[in-house]
């Protein structure tokens, strides 16, 4: 009974940080909650953020959709982080468009009438549209199974949440290094998206040098 | 009036003599004769012209009195005075007989009154009757046809039992026809008695008054307030005679077959479907009404009143199981209900939600209730041929009893149930806390952000009975899920404890404020540093506007967030370590209580000294410690699914019991302390009565993630709302 108390998968108050959540492993099969996708990514995750490949592996007989979804989600999810360190650094006196290289001003849609918000506005607004959309009870009523018109929601989402991504890798470049240092975030996203055709490639403007290669040997 | 007369003589024999004593002039009053006697009584009713009489009575005596000695002296009597005495009597017979003829009008009039009430109450009586049985017919059907719509075909042992309750139909007709009669003749004649009485009451003048003392009554009556000085309306034979009558229409009323082992065996062949175990439920409610009937039908003779409520009662219950019962209108939930079910593995969990299930459709009920109310009747009127039982009953003034009924219902069972559903986190929501008036609450989430929502800005949602809610407002500082809240008196500022070790200050934007409003910095006021790792409870101490945390750095402290120098005491124990859970003792505030790991410890929040640690073994894996506001109780959530009382003076444990299936996780305390709530990881928060430990409704509210499910609870300090957090990263609120 003892053995059976410390294999729960929980984390009680006063547990220290370096043991939240830090639980033996379940193999998915062996997840029957109805969450058990995100158990899975995040499971990996905490494994090593850097293996990107692994984490990114679906497992056999999962649903595409779902699976596309619990990523994004866990995307927006950790650019909570990167947007805590913006709001340090981004202010809306020096970042007041949203630009990565000076060939766009991209334009918030999180209004009405779309808008020429601030950076770090930008930011917030996307992530806080993303949280409110990807759990919209309209469009994604079910975690366990999601319709085809609101899978096509997803490329949007995508293309928004990047701008954030190389609008730190242009203008602060220093934030966007320990970030990704920490979480290899843009690193998984960039696979992410290329892996799922959710994005054209044109519009992944932050250089990754491995994955264009890895892209030309996966199309070999 | 003895009195004064009295006085008089006395007054009158100073004046004269002084020698004579007074008692010799009542006694000369006295043997005046039976006739001054007489008078005397006869003065109790008033005339001028008597009093005179007396008057001069009293003079002649007063003469014989101061003249003479001897007492036998016979009375003189006089023409004049012999024919007033005659007037006057006869005067006195006349009044005597006007108030005798009054009072037997009155007599009548009130006879009449009551009996016109009885009758009322019998039509009323017969006509709930006939609507209990309309919605049995009702409810059968419809069962029949949400049979024949989820199974495509009636089944054989079904085909049977619809057959019987086919014969129990034609037997109840023949029921209906003996009573058709009854009940046409004895309206008919109480229709004609009421005109007759209405006549009869104008006539005497009462009409207005009466008829509104007889409504009030009526509906006192019928409004369950037994409080009136009840006149028993019935003498006995009649009441005898009516419940003959009652019994024989009555008995073919309770077929057999409702409790008949071949419609229980039918049921009992489909345990599948959840829909007809709640059925079954419903069912087997209603029967137990039906035997209350059945039982009231006896003590009528005595009881006539109570037997009337419990008719009422019964009505609205057969009211409620009918508007359930319509399947078409509550379809999504009967789906979701089926898929919920279809997710379950273990029988133990199934049973569960049986039960959850039965909260839904109360949920159901109530919300169907105000626009159904007056369905049953058309639609059985259609079927059944009975529309004028409409008139019926506005005649009898049936409506207003009606709602006067269903609110008490309302307020006797009054349950929690989900109305807004918190959507927006992407991960567990660790901890929530309500504004102190506002309908306005903070969730803190394992996605790093806090979210801010009012309850009344809502989106609307198809086919759901909860409504979504949209966050206003994100904050972000936190670089790692955060894990505690809490908020000031004033609901200005809310602080966060986060795994960062951090504790940050917000200030509340406005309630209206734009969702996708520019980014403010000035929102985070402050920070609180001094913990080096997670802090996993927080607890304001709202007088002093005193701040406690619990980190997994093993110390608790104590901050004045406006102040230079925030961080005001630390302490620690030196025989634990990781604090899991803090509060305030409301009574005794300069003390605190914390849970650890292995114990749970009340400190002086002055010395930072241990004052004492609560007895037992059983204060180990403590997830959370409330403090009473009222009592001096301690009460702690422990992950061995129990919760545990104590009494915080002396330290030792008040009761203990197994709340959960699984380990508490979080408690709140109503801002009366009349009830606890608490939440567990096997997805149900439950609702404890203080009094006697019992607990008063469960609810499944989250789904799990590994194995964490519920993990935080919170009452509105001001308004009617509980709150739940679970680790499916919703939020919901309960009304």
């Amino acid at each position: 009974m003892a053995e059976g108390c410390i294999s729960f998968r929980r984390t009680r108050p006063g547990t220290k940080a370096k043991d939240f959540n830090r639980w033996p492993d379940e193999p998915f099969e062996e997840m029957d909650s109805t969450l058990a996708v995100q158990q899975y990514i995040q499971q990996t995750i905490r494994i090593n953020p850097a293996n990107i490949d692994l984490i990114l592996s679906m497992p056999e007989s999962q649903d595409e959709g779902v699976w596309k979804y619990e990523h994004l989600r866990e995307f927006c999810m950790e650019l909570n982080g990167l947007a805590v360190k913006l709001q340090i650094e981004c202010y809306p006196e020096n970042c007041s468009q949203m630009t990565a290289t000076e060939q766009w001003i991209f334009l918030c849609a999180a209004h009405k009438t779309p808008k020429e918000c601030p950076a770090i506005d930008y930011t917030r607004h996307t992530l806080d549209g993303a949280a409110c959309l990807l759990n919209s009870n309209k469009y994604f009523p079910s975690r366990v199974s999601i319709k085809e018109s609101s899978v096509a929601k997803l490329g949007s989402v995508c293309r928004r949440v990047y701008r954030i991504f190389s609008h730190a890798y242009y203008h602060h470049r220093n934030i966007f290094d320990e970030f990704e240092n920490d979480t290899h975030l843009c690193r998984r996203f960039t696979v992410f998206v290329t892996k799922y055709n959710l994005m054209s490639k044109d519009n992944l403007i932050v250089p990754m040098n491995d994955i264009t290669e890895m892209n030309e040997i996966d199309h070999q | 009036m003895k009195v004064p007369i009295h006085q008089f003589y006395e007054l009158k024999m100073e004046e004269n003599s002084g020698s004579a004593p007074p008692t010799s002039a009542l006694g000369a009053q006295n043997h005046n004769g039976g006739g001054g006697g007489q008078q005397l009584f006869g003065s109790v009713n008033v005339s001028v012209a008597n009093n005179k009489h007396q008057q001069l009575g009293g003079g002649g005596i007063n003469d014989v009195d101061i003249t003479g000695d001897n007492k036998e002296q016979s009375p003189q009597y006089s023409m004049p005075g012999v024919l007033h005495f005659l007037q006057h009597e006869w005067s006195k017979f006349e009044l005597e007989r006007s108030q005798w003829e009054l009072d037997r009008a009155e007599f009548q009039a009130k006879i009449a009154f009551l009996q016109g009430e009885r009758k009322g109450q019998e039509n009323l009586k017969l006509d709930l009757v006939r609507r209990i049985k309309m919605l049995e017919y009702a409810l059968k059907q419809e069962r029949a046809k949400f049979h024949k719509l989820k199974y495509g075909t009636d089944l054989s042992v079904e085909e049977g039992s619809t057959g019987e309750t086919e014969t129990d139909m034609t037997t109840d007709g023949g029921g209906g026809d003996t009573e058709t009669p009854f009940s046409s003749i004895s309206n008919i004649t109480w229709r004609q008695g009421r005109q007759l009485l209405r006549q009869y009451l104008q006539e005497i003048g009462y009409t207005d008054t009466i008829i509104d003392v007889r409504s009030n009554r009526v509906r006192s009556l019928l409004g369950l307030n037994n409080n009136q000085d009840s006149e028993d309306t019935n003498t006995p034979a009649l009441n005898g005679n009516e419940s003959t009558n009652k019994k024989r229409y009555r008995h073919p009323k309770y077929p057999k077959s409702w409790f008949s082992p071949k419609k229980e065996g039918c049921n009992k062949q489909q345990p599948s479907s959840i829909a007809e175990a709640m059925i079954l439920d419903t069912e087997a409610a209603v029967m137990a009404n039906f035997e209350f009937l059945a039982h009231t039908d006896i003590d009528m003779e005595e009881e006539d009143n109570d037997g009337e409520d419990e008719i009422y009662d019964s009505n609205t219950d057969a009211k409620q199981n009918k508007t359930s019962i319509m399947m078409e209108d509550v379809d999504a939930e009967a789906e979701e209900v089926l898929n919920e079910l279809n997710l379950l593995t273990e029988h133990e969990e199934s049973i569960i939600h049986v039960d959850l299930d039965s909260n839904d459709w109360n949920s159901v009920r109530r919300g169907m209730q105000p626009d159904s109310s007056r369905r049953p009747c058309e639609e059985s009127g259609s079927s059944l041929g009975l529309g004028e039982l409409a008139q019926l009953t506005v005649n009898n003034d049936a409506e207003a009893a009606y709602d006067m009924s269903a609110n008490n219902e309302e307020a006797c069972r009054r349950s929690w149930n989900a109305k807004y559903t918190l959507r927006s986190h992407f991960d567990a929501v660790r901890a929530l806390v309500f504004h102190p008036t506002e309908p306005v609450l903070i969730t803190a989430s394992d996605d790093h952000t806090l979210k801010l929502w009012n309850l009344h800005k809502t989106v609307p949602a198809k086919k759901s009975a909860s409504l979504d809610v949209e966050p206003l407002y994100t904050f972000r500082a936190h670089t790692g899920p955060v894990l505690s809240l809490a908020m000031n008196n004033t609901g200005s500022h809310c602080f966060s404890g986060g795994l960062d070790g951090k504790i940050h200050c917000w200030t509340l934007p406005s309630a209206n404020i734009d969702p996708y409003d520019s980014y403010d910095p000035s929102l985070l006021s402050q920070t609180l540093t001094g913990h080096t790792d997670a802090v996993w409870g927080l607890s304001m101490c709202h007088p002093r506007s005193q701040l406690l945390s619990v980190s997994a750095d093993g110390t608790v402290k104590l901050w004045s967030p406006a102040s230079k120098v925030p961080l005001l005491n630390n302490y620690t124990s030196e025989l634990d370590k990781n604090p899991t859970s803090v509060d305030f003792i409301w009574d005794e505030p300069h003390k605190l209580v914390v849970a650890y790991e292995e114990a749970c410890v009340i400190f002086d929040g002055e010395t930072g000294q241990v004052v004492s640690r609560l007895a037992g073994d059983a204060t180990q894996g403590v997830n959370r410690i409330v403090a009473h506001p009222i009592l001096p109780l301690v009460i702690t959530a422990s992950e061995d699914r129990s919760i545990r009382f104590y009494d915080h003076r002396s330290a030792s444990l008040a009761h203990s019991m197994v709340a959960h299936l699984d380990a508490v996780t979080s408690l709140a305390v109503d801002p009366n302390g009349l009830y606890l709530l608490s939440g567990s990881h096997d997805c149900s928060i439950r609702l404890w009565n203080m009094d006697n430990k019992t607990c008063v409704q469960e609810i499944t509210a989250h789904r799990k993630k590994f194995d964490e499910s519920i993990l935080d609870v919170a009452f509105h300090p001001s308004r009617p709302f509980i709150a739940s957090a679970g680790a499916d990263a919703l939020a919901k609120v309960f009304v």
